[in-house]
């Protein structure tokens, strides 16, 4: 499930719907935290804006 | 400057040469504090590929591809030669490789090497493979020395993260030993013997560090204990205990922390307790929006030819939501370790874009069955060769 893209510097919480503002310009693959659900997404697209939520972080033992 | 090439050109570094590397590699022994033979093999086939190469004085292999200005943009990929000891019999069986190292971490450092040779590098970029000596002990020579001597614009560390991981950060470290001495008593009278009384500290600090990070769902953000060793002994005068007991640090804990917890914990034992701490390392976490983690994670999803079948079992299930673009490209995985790497010693210091990335399962580390899949491999190193050059073009 991707967001809907709504304009350059904003962009719909795949998740939640929630409006994601970006005070800047994003970067491919940056991800961001949605400020309603506090779910983290990634940046898959820049033209236009486009989020998708981000892998989660998986623990691992050793080095 | 333009980066010039000392041999045939690097990029056709084939992966028949790149397979026999890594075999070469682990074939030479290198324990921690013997590594110079193993250096000097590394050395003289990172010239062969196209880099200058040379024995630092910490004893490290290095090599160097790229422009050699020094204002250039440097992305260094820091790996380390040594390993624990075991011999584990070197043998190719099918597509699997066996042998001590071929996971920690020769696996990573010689698909570092394959791929500075075969990246295509801009002007004003350089790329640095070091070979770090002593990583597997507590010493960690090679990566102090390279704090110090070399500078980075980006870094990656060589650890295995899996083909399709990216290691975000590892925990900190501190070992700890006590020397516990108190007057030999009858074993029917009321003292406590020194074995009793260093459980007893090993109870408090325990009980400490449970509390110190109690809440915290992750073990990334506790505070692991484990209770290494302890002796005890007695000589008609003295009981006497050791006890070495290890700390995994999270993020916000400093190593004198635990100190301080240890110091408490024998405040009031009643015996005649001495400390000794070794190992200090601070925990680091890198941005996962970094350069070097945005580099590595769209590398992985274009990453198409190995089939699932060729890859570790642990690998997760493909996730149509994360394979963009219609094809079959790995699923990347960001991942934080409850070990200690050189990212641990490096990260402070550099202070730049950094992240762990290398083949391998880290599960095989510092086992008899240490192996990995030759196609991981080599699918690492293409991935490596197009994250070094996205990160170059990202630096400029």
């Amino acid at each position: 499930m991707s967001a809907t893209p709504t304009t350059a510097t904003a962009c719909t919480c795949p998740e939640c719907e929630a409006n994601v503002p970006f005070a800047r310009r994003p970067l491919q693959g940056e991800v961001v935290r949605c400020p309603d659900c506090s779910a983290e997404l990634e940046v898959t697209a820049l033209d236009p804006i486009t989020l998708e939520l981000a892998p989660e972080v998986q623990e691992d033992w050793g080095e | 400057m333009t980066a010039t090439r000392t041999q045939t050109d690097a990029r056709t570094i084939t992966d028949a040469q790149a397979t026999q590397l890594l075999v070469d590699l682990v074939s030479t022994p290198s324990l921690s504090m013997h590594e110079h033979a193993c250096a000097a093999l590394l050395t003289a086939r990172m010239s062969a590929l196209g880099l200058e190469s040379f024995i630092d004085a910490s004893g490290s292999a290095v090599g160097v591809r790229g422009d050699r200005s020094p204002d250039a943009t440097e992305i260094v990929l820091l790996g380390h030669i040594d390993t624990v000891p075991g011999v584990v019999p070197v043998r190719m069986e099918g597509d699997v490789f066996y042998g001590r190292g071929s996971v920690d971490a020769k696996g990573p450092l010689a698909a570092f090497t394959i791929a500075a040779g075969r990246a295509a590098l801009p002007p004003g970029v350089r790329v640095r493979v070091i070979g770090a000596v002593e990583e597997e002990s507590a010493t960690s020579k090679g990566a102090r020395f390279a704090a110090t001597n070399y500078r980075a614009d980006a870094c990656i560390i060589g650890e295995p993260s899996g083909v399709e991981g990216v290691t975000l950060g590892y925990k900190g470290r501190l070992i700890a030993r006590l020397d516990l001495e108190t007057d030999s008593s009858h074993s029917a009278g009321p003292e406590a013997t020194a074995a009793e009384l260093a459980f007893e500290v090993w109870s408090r600090v325990r009980a400490a560090c449970e509390a110190r990070t109690a809440g915290s769902n992750r073990i990334f953000d506790q505070v692991q204990t484990r209770l290494r060793s302890i002796h005890s002994d007695h000589d008609g005068l003295a009981d006497r205990a050791v006890l070495t007991i290890g700390f995994r640090i999270p993020p916000g804990v400093l190593p004198t922390e635990l100190e301080a917890i240890c110091a408490e914990a024998t405040s009031n034992i009643g015996a005649r307790s001495n400390w000794h701490f070794v190992g200090h390392e601070v925990a680091h976490v890198a941005d996962r929006s970094n350069v070097v983690v945005r580099a590595l994670m769209g590398a992985i999803r274009s990453e198409t030819s190995v089939g699932r079948e060729q890859l570790p079992q642990h690998s997760p299930t493909p996730n149509p939501r994360l394979h963009r673009g219609g094809g079959f490209g790995m699923t990347p995985t960001p991942k934080l370790k409850t070990g200690t790497s050189d990212m641990n010693v490096i990260g402070p210091i550099w202070n730049c874009p950094i992240a762990a990335y290398g083949p391998g399962d880290s599960s095989l580390d510092h086992t008899p069955n240490e192996h990995i899949r030759i196609s991981e491999y080599l699918a690492s190193i293409r991935i490596l060769t197009r994250a070094i050059e996205a990160i170059a073009g990202d630096l400029l």
